[in-house]
């Protein structure tokens, strides 16, 4: 092993390990991942970092990008590591005030984002401008991107994060893996366009975790080694081949389960969690990124319109009606089943299901895009640009939902009314101002005003909801998918005891 | 595809938010409608509620708006609007009342069963002299009880109707309305009900329609339905009239063939209690399949043979049987029913006879049986005397046969006299035998037993013979101008 112990330990080093240890908690025990390692890397430096497969590259270069999981346990760490001169220990989140910049697996782009919007969103995260955001694209080989992310090829991935990365001009530049799934030549480019935008900034350094040794052939300056069977980290000269039966392969994640803690540490931390998202709702209730809480207010207030409105018809016309039609006593109690009607309709029915289709329909979406994007590393992405999730996902989602909601089930009472009017109209031949007379006869401002904390309590606590399974850990798309069905669960139970509680409390 | 999802919903949502602006319109603006705003006092709304109707006759023609407490909280106040057409009839002396179920004990009836199954409502009556027009927002005094039906709310009288009064003890829930019923058929109704001059009694009027007015004569018994409980504890109770419960009526009973048919005017007392009758099965005769009646002979002229036979008791000696026998006129009337005109005096004994101090009789038991020119022989009721005193009275025969036939309408002359009295007038007149014999008018010996004779001249039959009065013995000759369109031949 060859540590390159250095005595410069001024302006010129980049990361120190001193005595540095690295281990997963594990219920059964920590699993050491690396022992006492000490090792200088200089600024300006091109660095590949390889290794054997589970090594914890991955965990590593995370660690160093300031990306901590909350829900989970966190690693444990000995001895010290220093990113410019700075101390990290295991609960850090993006204290590199933005020197460092991480790419990582399935580059995390924002989809619902264009390229360029990605880029421009990096830039304001870094308080650049935005204009900057074509001349990056092009520095990237991107000169004109389409403009949809998803139409963007693997290799037109990478070379966007690339852009998006360097909008913040990080000192450190982390890549995880950049030329997986990329044919040779493919991954050739991305090599020499990693190189030649490290080659741009004199103090940039840039660690590219990878397998793919030959696509960065002569770009490299060392080569990061970690030894798994020697819990060991050493750096290698540029010409470095792996030897051995060593394989090269992807890393895996850590498995889930057997990090996890148990019992009651495992019941605390989720609680921990819960109580976090509830917190960082309040703190940043205000709509910091306004444009994205306005689309997110926009979109929910317009998709569900139709089905609220079209059920609410349905509502209020089919009891009309066949309250009407049926009522075995012609002309009989036509007051009191329009009354009746409107009353339920308006302050129980309507509102009750506009919340179901809202978990069903938006806020489920909500969780299977917040899983998505937590599960390709759109939410690490968001960190790395130093854009908060809950400024970004989190605020948006309970404005949409306490804005939307509301202003919806209005709509859905005002169909289910008009409904109503039209088949007392065709069924018993009652005037307009006759059916207004006995419709509205017992609704009245507290209907409203119940309506109203209904929608927006449930819909605040279903944006909650969503917000908190999304993007807790997502290893797998079956973990995307029990999120998405948790919160249809869970949404429509805060919901119902929303509903059934204030109703209770207004009217009993 | 997804801008024109999020278009569709915006342009929902401002549907929506002008649907909303247009329901909060309609209900600000529900008093400025065309139409007349009002408020009413009542000491009880008795559950009426916003939204209810307002009904003038019967025909919606509002609604409730609102339902508030007086400020010195002794009123309930009721916000109406009506329409343009019931704002019309609207006036200062309308009556406004709440309509729901009341019940005035078990002989004062019910009103407004109707609203047990459906809600409450306001109803109003306005008189005939219309007052002047409300103003919007007139504060009036409703009425805590129903207005009384009003005559203009009765069926309208018809020519032929008998008009009749009915002396009652005293009400027992009769009201303008309140149906006149025969055999469980409501034949009429109650006019009015008034407290008699000197107090002793009520005066009901009554209408029976004229299709009903034979069911009426002076044997009829009248009283007011109450229920009726009859019957023992081990046989079984029945009770009857349970209808008058709710809604007490005015009902009558006769058979046919007795007594004789009443004229507009007759007053009659009620029984205090419902009489306990022997009702009749249904006539054998009403059994038989209806055959057509033999078309009456242009030349014919049909007669009958009359036997009256009655009792007449005294109260200090023994009854005096009375009896006649005479002839008379038969045919069928404008109903298709068998009549046979006649002296009333032959077929009436309080005509004819007086009792044993002088004075009118009290006839009973009365039978009138008739001989037809087939010889079969029916039992007969009176349906009509003269009520001038005339001697002229029209009977009503049963288990008529059917092929048999009567006096043709063209051999009968019904404007007045055809001929001066004796000058080529003969009497036609039926033996006991079924003989029939024309003798002249003038010939000696014809009287008294031609009494109820057809007089004719020319073969026309043009009057009755009989008396000249009550009582009377001297002969005279009726005219069948006297009898009642419903009573002519057909």
């Amino acid at each position: 092993m060859t540590s390159d112990r250095s005595t410069d330990r001024g302006a010129d080093t980049a990361i120190e390990f001193r005595g540095f240890g690295l281990a997963h908690r594990r219920a059964e025990g920590d699993e050491t991942l690396l022992a006492d390692v000490d090792l200088v890397l200089q600024r300006h430096r091109f660095f590949l970092f390889v290794g054997t497969s589970g090594g914890g590259k991955s965990s590593l270069l995370r660690l160093l990008a300031g990306l901590v999981e909350h829900r989970e346990p966190p690693p444990r760490i000995t001895g010290d590591l220093l990113v410019f001169g700075r101390s990290l220990d295991e609960h850090h989140e993006r204290a590199h005030d933005g020197k460092v910049a991480a790419i990582l697996q399935d580059e995390g782009l924002l989809d619902e984002l264009s390229p360029r919007a990605n880029v421009e969103l990096a830039l304001r995260a870094a308080d650049r401008s935005t204009k900057l955001a074509p001349a990056l694209l092009a520095q990237a080989g991107l000169p004109d991107p389409p403009e949809r992310t998803a139409q963007l090829s693997g290799g037109m991935r990478k070379r966007v994060a690339v852009a998006r990365a360097l909008a913040a001009s990080p000192e450190l530049l982390l890549c995880d893996e950049p030329t997986a799934g990329l044919d040779g030549e493919a991954a050739r480019q991305i090599a020499q366009l990693l190189r030649a935008a490290h080659d741009e900034d004199e103090q940039r350094t840039t660690i590219i975790v990878t397998h793919d040794i030959a696509a960065f052939a002569g770009l490299v300056d060392g080569v990061l080694v970690l030894d798994r069977a020697q819990r060991s980290l050493r750096l290698e000269g540029p010409d470095y081949a792996p030897t051995g039966t060593a394989s090269l392969s992807r890393d895996k994640q850590v498995d889930a389960d057997s990090a996890a803690l148990h019992g009651l540490s495992k019941l605390l931390l989720q609680l921990g969690a819960i109580v976090e998202t509830v917190l960082e709702s309040l703190k940043r209730l205000p709509p910091f990124e306004l444009p994205q809480t306005a689309r997110t207010v926009w979109r929910f207030a317009t998709e569900p319109a139709l089905f609220v409105a079209i059920a609410g018809a349905v509502i209020g016309g089919l009891a009309t009606f066949f309250g009407l039609r049926n009522n075995p006593i012609e002309g009989g109690f036509e007051n009191a089943i329009l009354t009746g009607t409107g009353k339920v309709s308006t302050a129980v029915l309507v509102p009750l299901l506009s919340g179901f289709f809202f978990t069903a329909r938006i806020a489920a979406g909500a969780a299977a895009r917040l899983g998505t994007m937590k599960r390709t590393n759109q939410i690490a992405a968001l960190q790395m640009m130093g854009v908060r999730p809950a400024d970004y996902l989190l605020t948006p989602l309970v404005w949409g939902m306490i804005v939307a909601m509301p202003l919806v089930t209005l709509a859905g009472v005002v169909a289910a009314a008009g409904a109503a009017a039209l088949a007392a109209g065709l069924v018993s031949g009652i005037s307009t101002a006759g059916w207004a007379a006995a419709y509205f006869q017992t609704v009245d401002a507290t209907d409203v005003l119940v309506l109203l904390a209904k929608t927006t309590l449930s819909g605040y606590l279903v944006a909650l909801c969503c917000y908190h399974l999304g993007t807790g850990p997502k290893r797998s798309g079956a973990e995307v998918g029990e999120a998405v069905n948790a919160a249809i669960v869970q949404g429509m139970a805060l919901v119902l005891t929303v509903h059934a509680g204030l109703t209770f409390w207004a009217y009993a | 595809m997804h801008r024109l999802r999020h278009l569709l919903g915006l342009a929902i949502l401002l549907g929506a938010a002008l649907g909303a602006w247009w329901f909060v319109s309609v209900l600000r603006h529900l008093g400025d409608r065309p139409g007349l705003a009002l408020q009413v006092e009542f000491r009880d709304a008795r559950g009426l509620r916003a939204g209810a109707d307002v009904r003038y006759r019967g025909v919606r023609v509002g609604v409730v708006r609102s339902v508030d407490i007086s400020g010195d909280g002794n009123k309930s106040v009721i916000g109406l609007l009506l329409d343009p057409p019931g704002a019309a009839h609207a006036c200062v002396n309308s009556s406004f009342w709440i309509v729901t179920p009341r019940f005035s004990g078990l002989t004062g009836g019910a009103t407004g069963l109707d609203t047990l199954v459906r809600d409450a409502y306001i109803s109003f009556r306005t008189p005939d002299d219309h007052g002047s027009p409300l103003m919007a927002g007139s504060l009036l005094a409703g009425r805590e009880k129903p207005v009384a039906a009003e005559p203009d709310a009765l069926e309208d009288i018809e020519h032929g109707d008998l008009l009749m009064t009915l002396l009652v003890p005293e009400n027992h829930g009769l009201r303008p309305g309140s149906a006149v019923v025969f055999r469980g058929m409501q034949t009429g109704d109650v006019r009015s009900v008034d407290l008699a001059p000197d107090g002793t009694h009520i005066e009901v009027q009554l209408r029976i329609g004229r299709r009903f007015r034979q069911t009426v004569t002076d044997r009829a018994e009248f009283w007011v339905a109450r229920p009726y409980v009859s019957g023992a504890l081990f046989s079984g109770f029945t009770v009857t009239d349970m209808s008058a419960l709710v809604s007490p009526y005015v009902s009558y009973y006769s058979e046919a063939g007795k007594g004789v048919l009443v004229q507009d005017g007759y007053r009659a007392a009620a029984q205090p209690a419902r009489p306990n009758h022997e009702v009749a099965d249904v006539p054998a005769s009403a059994l038989r399949q209806e055959q057509p009646k033999a078309p009456a002979s242009d030349e014919s002229i049909a007669l009958a043979r009359i036997v009256y036979a009655a009792v007449e008791k005294d109260t200090f000696s023994a009854d005096d049987p009375v009896h006649f026998e005479g002839s008379g006129l038969f045919y069928f009337d404008r109903a298709g029913r068998a009549v046979v005109v006649t002296a009333r005096s032959l077929v009436d004994g309080t005509y004819t006879v007086q009792d044993a101090f002088g004075g009118d009789p009290e006839i009973a038991d009365e039978q009138i049986k008739v001989r037809l020119g087939d010889g079969s022989v029916l039992r007969a009721g009176r349906v009509w005397v003269d009520p001038n005193g005339a001697d002229l009275a029209v009977l009503v025969l049963e288990d008529v046969p059917r092929d048999i036939s009567g006096t043709a309408v063209s051999r009968l002359h019904l404007q007045g006299k055809l001929a001066p009295d004796g000058e080529g007038v003969e009497l036609r007149r039926m033996a006991p035998d079924g003989a029939t014999s024309v003798v002249p008018l003038d010939k000696p010996g014809t009287w008294p037993e031609s009494l109820g004779a057809a007089v004719s001249a020319g073969n026309l039959v043009f009057a009755i013979y009989g008396r000249s009065g009550l009582r009377s013995d001297n002969p005279a000759v009726v005219s069948l101008e006297l009898l009642p369109n419903d009573l002519r031949p057909q």
